[in-house]
């Protein structure tokens, strides 16, 4: 069998669907034009005249569309009016047959897919700009194309429900983002997507089905084995199998989720810090949630909540269980389990007047917004934390006042944000994770010295010639560079500017927090965080080689050939006498 | 305050003022322009270009630029003036005049936007 590709689907559909009508048109035309040509004209000085096949096809064209022009070029005989009746008939009749069909044809849904399908590839395959394919447009994914849309990221949609393609349709996106229904795992669509596009960055499978992302991942692994791939994964079994995969991430949403909880109970700067880095609402950086430490109720252990204890436990809390179904076998002697819905009766039997907080984390919104009821009603100082599973329950989840609410698809579309657009911001924040909670709040003090009451704007600078040529040019004369000395301000020299570099990516090596007295090389990647108009004077220094000498010697050196001449004789001093 | 600077600022400040003194006046008057004051503009404009010989910043690069714009306009309109007045007598008539006064103004423009850019570099970049 030889491959089939969209144009040739569509051009089959077109053939098959128009065949019938097209030969109707052509017989009906040949026998008309025929017995115009063969019936007898007027008699002109006693010779029959008749029509040329020429001007018998002008009369029918004209006859057959109902243009009617009347009796051209000549007036007609008895015998060829009457032959005229007949091909007027037959030929609007035929037309009629073919443009229904046509109309028909346009409505068919196997043709209307199949031009979609033509039209997304040749839109993807002309899109030179780097862009990355998402396949699963639900909560997380249209998140997701929100956050890349910001940040000025293109990206490819793909998905099987026809209605959320539809929707992606009315999104006021600040770039454009082609989208396709259509089942992700099938190569043909990953091709037509652009898995092999050059300017392809990453594949994310995001959608609601474990089985559906692993065979996307994989079928994308086969295609194009240099692609990043990023997979949102629930499951133990997938997770091992693509995690031995190189270039392939898995973002577990449960595990994000059950991460940030436990941070914001032990870990409130870093909480904190991460959450102003990502730009959630009403964060201000310094000023972390103060959730108590203590004993705390964890009401829904699914495979949410059974992660949120794992974390809980890691971080050395104390946690009682509420859920109808768990089993006792799964969790470690000694903790307390309520077999019962959270409500009323069973918050009380966990002890909820002396719990420090409670965490609502089933995966029904209702029942986690009646048990925030509840908890107000029997302990009002618990502090409260809740799992938002639906956006469209935001109104809700805002008016109930929680203490915190995590949106599970929100923060999933966070962290891949953060692995596409800025991967060193995830390294740090996990980098800290792992070290003693002063260093997290001495970042915080530094940040807030640099920034003030500044929202954060993250941006790396690659030492490569096209973004630095003053620092290589620096470089490649011998002369050394500190980090420290890049983030001096030309204009008022010695004073730095509002920025802080955060990390420095060498050899596919990380430095984190790197210290002002580093020296760069060539090819190094530094990540950046301070306000826009630093990032603009930064820029500067790196393509001003004048401007980078100021900054790291503090004196102004001389431009044109004259005064380099003459600054070199006065270095030299006057010339001792022989 | 930085020596080189001043002695690059003075020169091409000098330039435009010159520029802007010689085309100053009826555009066909020979007597309003004086040949005098378009040669020492052509001096001061080639010292200005010969100062920023060796800068390898973008600006020192768009200032060069536009020194060489100035000093081939001045210099074509030094050449007019040389070719319509070859006794060296009462100067040219009113046709070569205007075609000598629109050269130079538009060696003007060039001067202008050098002294745009030096000023904008200097409020910008530095303190």
């Amino acid at each position: 069998m030889t491959p089939t590709s969209d144009l040739d689907r569509v051009t089959m559909i077109v053939l098959r669907y128009m065949r019938r009508p097209l030969f109707v048109l052509l017989f009906v035309y040949s026998v008309g034009i025929l017995g115009m040509a063969l019936m007898p004209g007027r008699i002109v000085d006693g010779e029959t005249t008749r029509m040329t096949l020429f001007h018998a096809f002008y009369f029918f064209t004209y006859t057959a569309t109902t243009t009617g022009f009347g009796e051209l070029p000549n007036g007609f005989s008895e015998e060829q009016r009457l032959w005229t009746i007949f091909c007027l008939y037959t030929g609007v009749i035929a037309w009629f047959y073919a443009i229904g069909s046509l109309i028909h044809l346009v409505q068919n849904p196997h043709f209307i897919q199949a031009m979609d399908g033509f039209r997304f590839a040749r839109k993807v395959k002309g899109n030179a700009e780097p862009f990355v394919i998402l396949c699963g447009f639900g909560d997380a994914g249209s998140l997701l194309a929100r956050g890349l849309s910001d940040h000025r990221m293109r990206a490819v949609i793909l998905d099987a429900d026809p209605e959320r393609i539809k929707a992606l349709g009315v999104r006021d996106y600040t770039v454009p983002m082609p989208g396709l229904h259509a089942d992700a795992s099938v190569p043909k669509h990953l091709l037509a997507a652009g898995v092999e596009h050059p300017a392809c960055r990453a594949l994310v499978a995001l959608t609601n089905d474990d089985d559906v992302n692993v065979k996307i991942a994989v079928m994308a692994r086969h295609l194009n084995p240099r692609l990043r791939v990023i997979c949102r994964s629930t499951s133990a079994r997938h997770e091992a199998n693509l995690r031995a995969l190189d270039n392939v991430t898995v973002v577990d949403p449960f595990e994000i989720f059950a991460q940030l909880v436990s941070w914001a109970i032990a870990r409130p700067a870093l909480h904190n810090l991460n959450a102003w880095f990502v730009g959630a609402r009403g964060v201000e950086l310094g000023v972390p949630v103060q959730a108590p430490r203590g004993n705390w109720i964890l009401c829904g252990y699914g495979r949410m909540g059974s992660w949120i204890h794992r974390h809980l436990r890691a971080h050395g809390l104390e946690v009682r269980i509420i859920d109808p179904e768990v089993e006792a076998d799964q969790i470690d002697e000694g903790t307390l389990i309520v077999r019962a819905h959270a409500d009323h009766a069973a918050l009380t039997s966990a002890a909820i007047e002396d719990a420090a907080g409670v965490i609502a984390a089933t995966s029904g919104d209702g029942d986690n917004l009646s048990t925030l009821l509840s908890v107000t009603e029997l302990n009002p100082r618990a502090f409260r934390i809740v799992r938002q599973n639906r956006h469209e329950n935001q109104v809700a989840f805002d008016a109930a006042r929680a203490d915190l609410v995590l949106q599970h698809s929100l923060t999933t579309a966070r962290r891949i944000l953060k692995l596409l657009i800025s991967p060193l911001v995830q390294s740090l924040i996990d980098w800290l994770a792992d070290r003693d909670p002063a260093e997290t709040r001495a970042l915080v003090v530094r940040l807030k010295a640099a920034l003030g009451e500044a929202p954060p704007h993250l941006w790396s600078v690659r030492l490569l010639p096209e973004e630095a040529p003053a620092v290589i040019d620096h470089l490649a004369a011998g002369k050394g560079l500190a980090l420290g000395a890049l983030c001096v301000d030309a204009r008022a020299y010695p004073a730095r500017l509002p920025c802080e570099a955060l990390a420095v990516h060498r050899n596919g090596a990380s430095t984190m927090l790197p210290a002002s007295t580093l020296s760069l090389r060539a090819g190094d990647e530094v990540l950046f965080c301070g306000t826009p108009e630093a990032e603009s004077m930064l820029r500067a220094t790196l393509h001003n080689p004048y401007t980078l000498d100021f900054v790291v010697t503090g004196e102004e050196a001389p431009r044109g050939y004259l005064f380099a001449w003459l600054d070199a004789r006065r270095r030299r001093g006057p010339r001792p006498r022989p | 305050m930085n020596l080189e600077r001043v002695v690059f600022g003075f020169f091409i400040i000098l330039t435009l003022s010159l520029n802007a003194a010689f085309v100053a006046g009826g555009l066909e008057t020979v007597a309003h322009h004086n040949v005098w004051i378009l040669t020492v503009t052509i001096i001061v404009n080639l010292v200005a270009i010969g100062l920023k010989l060796g800068d390898r910043s973008q600006t020192g690069a768009l200032l060069l630029a536009a020194g060489l714009v100035a000093g081939l306009l001045l210099v074509t309109a030094r050449i007019v003036w040389i070719v319509a007045d070859p006794e060296g007598g009462g100067g040219p008539g009113p046709a070569e005049m205007a075609d000598i006064v629109s050269i130079a103004t538009g060696a003007l423009v060039a001067n202008v936007i050098a002294t745009v850019i030096l000023v904008g570099d200097t409020l910008l970049s530095r303190r």
